[in-house]
């Protein structure tokens, strides 16, 4: 058996014995406020974290990204990076306050992604814990700017100013733990917002409702074919729009997002779309807008690429079940980029984006047991083919 | 009145930061650290403040040697909870069991001077929502640095919540500027240069907490800092800002009968110090109203007055701690 497996029983009791650290470190970070575009507070306090655990190098970048080298003792080596995005869909500006129970952490953010940053500002004290030295170093970043309208910009602009080669990445995710992600799909996210003119609103014309005309673009929107191959499909996932229940809506918006395995079929519905708005536009006469907020190309690692077995392996070894799905994580742009990289997820976890989010302490303690394995398969080779 | 002290002896956390420093002074002069956290159904909060100190001053620095939880009694998970956390946790009645019972925070920190063997002992509230290790560290500091402190008290901006995520940035204190400062400002002018006399987080040496008598509920902290004035004067005594505390809000009600307790308590004080006669029986009821059905009953409400004497008064005490005197003169 490799070593990195012989060696996860100890990780593992090694990990349960620091977990107050571990859960402080989720509880300092997360609880400072980090909505996209907003993180300069949470990165200067994971950055005096990792400072304090005396990681080598500890700075934030030109973008804002809170960066951590543990040095390696190989400078010819390419870096591995370990990445847990920064911001949160939250959109508090005053502080939170988590709880803690024996068997839980709760609160806003916690499970996307204040739980997976908490882990990244504790690993220079785990791998110490587990006498662990590498040849490669070791980059710990949070990239701001991933969620939403950030569009992952700061992974793309951390990336872009690398100096050095960068053997692989992990990038980790708070929930669930089995996650094993090596592919992502071609993607683009969209907004459609309707609003009615003002002089409309005064009655001076027959008025349309906004709600409704959503509506005519959410069915148009059905009426697409989508194609079994490559898959494709399209997600409505957000709604809003009116004010009470007696008064014509004066504004509503849908988000989407369309999936596909391959770009062209994603750039060619979402000029799809793009017609329907436009014609919409037209036989309505309404203010009705189409936005682009984020996209992703089609990328992957092969199935059977070394790396990807590591992480199937150790789930195996720690007796967790694989699940393997498309990612919309930086994962994409370092595949992008043609640096080999997975996604895996540390626990389990509730109520994902909702107030009441929670995740689980004790299943956390095998989810970080994977990182320092892959970190030992990889800095002997596993992600150079 | 003694003008200078807020100048001198004021700090602020951030002076303390530097806890290998605290820790290399606790080691040359031979100290250790006891840190008690008083709980009556804090589920919510008492896991994260043992998970912060553990972690920040017993894992990572060796500035604490014990973490004690002693609990008056709670009926929701707190005790098992904290011992999950592997830290010493007792029921306050299981300490001194052949001594008559008292229900009270001041009855928690009293006994913790019995199990706890640190030569400070920390008093941290189990309710604060935005526990950080500053709130240990930042007291402990005066203690450590120097010879003069003995005794350091906190203070801080107080928002309280109001409801989930949401804070008010102004208030809390109100029993403070209501009731606590006033009564200073009347009697003990020196004293209200304490910013938040009545905050639930102080540390001290043993041999100044053995020696003074604890009230067993509200009263504890407006005793407490009386005594310790009396006996060894404000030279001896610091306050630390700790920056922001979020905490539980309470009612006006409940606000009132804490005030009830404090001002029985201070004129307790006066009375034993000979500063003032009080020339009629001091009732144990606060009487408030409530609108039932559109008529207004009172709620008598029995705040009796128990105080627990010095601790080194105690036998079994000076037993396990090797004290030959209960009533040797106040020294430190």
């Amino acid at each position: 058996m490799e070593d990195y497996l012989k060696a996860l029983p100890t990780f593992v009791d090694r990990i349960r014995k620091i977990r107050e650290i571990i859960i402080s470190n989720i509880v300092l970070v997360g609880q400072v406020p980090a909505p996209t575009f907003q993180e300069r507070r949470r990165a200067e306090c994971l950055v005096e974290r990792l400072s304090e655990f005396n990681t080598d190098e500890c700075v934030i970048d030109d973008h804002g990204n809170p960066v951590g080298v543990i040095r390696g003792t190989v400078k010819e080596k390419g870096a591995i990076f370990i990445v847990a995005h920064l911001d949160t869909f939250s959109e508090l500006e005053t502080d939170q306050h988590y709880e803690v129970t024996d068997k839980i952490i709760s609160g806003v953010g916690v499970s996307d992604n204040s739980a997976a940053v908490g882990v990244l500002a504790s690993l220079p004290e785990i791998l110490r814990q587990l006498d662990l030295v590498f040849e490669s170093d070791i980059v710990l970043v949070a990239p701001v700017q991933c969620l939403g309208r950030g569009n992952l910009r700061g992974m793309r602009r951390l990336l872009r100013a690398w100096p050095g080669p960068i053997r692989g990445a992990i990038c980790l995710e708070s929930v669930e733990l089995g996650r094993l992600n090596y592919y992502s799909s071609a993607m683009i996210r969209g907004v459609i917002n309707c609003s009615i003119a003002a002089e409309k609103q005064l009655g001076r014309h027959h008025m349309p409702n906004a709600i409704l005309v959503i509506n005519e673009v959410i069915n148009a929107i059905l009426g697409l074919r989508l194609p079994q191959k490559p898959r494709t499909q399209i997600v409505i996932g957000k709604i809003s729009g009116g004010f009470n229940h007696g008064k014509i809506a004066y504004d509503a918006m849908i988000g989407f997002e369309i999936r596909s395995d391959s770009d062209e079929m994603v750039r060619e519905l979402y000029s799809d779309i793009h017609d329907i708005v436009d014609g919409i536009n037209k036989s309505f006469a309404v203010e009705i807008k189409l936005d682009r907020i984020s996209n992703l190309n089609a990328t992957q690692l092969r199935h059977n690429h070394p790396l990807v077995k590591c992480a199937s392996r150790i789930l195996r070894r720690l007796e967790v079940e694989a699940v393997c799905d498309p990612s919309e994580t930086a994962l994409s742009i370092f595949l992008q980029n043609g640096i080999p990289a997975i996604t895996i997820g540390l626990t389990q976890g509730e109520n994902f984006h909702q107030d009441g989010a929670m995740i689980e302490i004790e299943p956390m303690v095998k989810g970080i047991a994977q990182i320092p394995a892959l970190l030992m398969a990889m800095d002997k080779g596993a992600c150079d083919e | 009145m003694n003008e200078k002290w807020i100048d001198t002896n004021t700090f602020h956390h951030s002076e303390f930061k530097d806890i290998g420093r605290l820790v290399a002074a606790k080691n040359e002069k031979k100290l250790s650290i006891s840190l008690c956290l008083p709980t009556l159904n804090e589920e919510r909060t008492i896991a994260k403040e043992i998970v912060i100190m553990k972690s920040e001053l017993m894992t990572r620095y060796p500035l604490l040697d014990e973490i004690v939880v002693i609990d008056s009694g709670s009926t929701d998970d707190t005790r098992k909870i904290a011992r999950s956390y592997d830290v010493t946790v007792y029921q306050a009645d299981d300490i001194l069991p052949q001594m008559e019972r008292f229900k009270g925070k001041g009855e928690n920190l009293w006994k913790a001077l019995y199990v706890t063997r640190g030569d400070i002992i920390i008093y941290i509230d189990a309710d604060i929502k935005n526990i950080h290790h500053r709130f240990a560290y930042g007291l402990l500091g005066p203690l450590l640095l120097g010879d003069r402190i003995r005794f350091t008290k906190a203070f801080y901006d107080r928002p309280i919540a109001i409801g989930q995520n949401k804070l008010r940035p102004t208030g809390g204190g109100r029993v403070t500027e209501l009731v606590t400062r006033p009564l200073f400002s009347m009697f003990m002018p020196d004293m209200t240069q304490f910013l938040q006399p009545l905050s639930g987080e102080y540390a001290g040496y043993r041999s100044i907490f053995e020696k003074i008598p604890f009230h067993i509920g509200y009263g504890v902290e407006t005793g407490m800092l009386i005594d310790i004035h009396r006996k060894w004067g404000l030279d001896v005594m610091a306050q630390v800002d700790l920056d922001r505390r979020v905490h539980k809000n309470q009612d006006t009600k409940a606000l009132g009968r804490m005030a009830f307790v404090i001002i029985k308590t201070f004129l307790n004080r006066m009375e034993t110090l000979e500063r003032m006669r009080i020339q009629q029986q001091i009732h144990d009821e606060m009487i408030q109203y409530q609108l039932v059905r559109n008529r207004l009953k009172p709620e008598n409400h029995l705040l009796e007055q128990h105080e627990r004497p010095p601790m080194i008064e105690i036998p079994e005490y000076r037993q396990k701690f090797s004290r030959t005197t209960a009533g040797e003169k106040a020294s430190l």
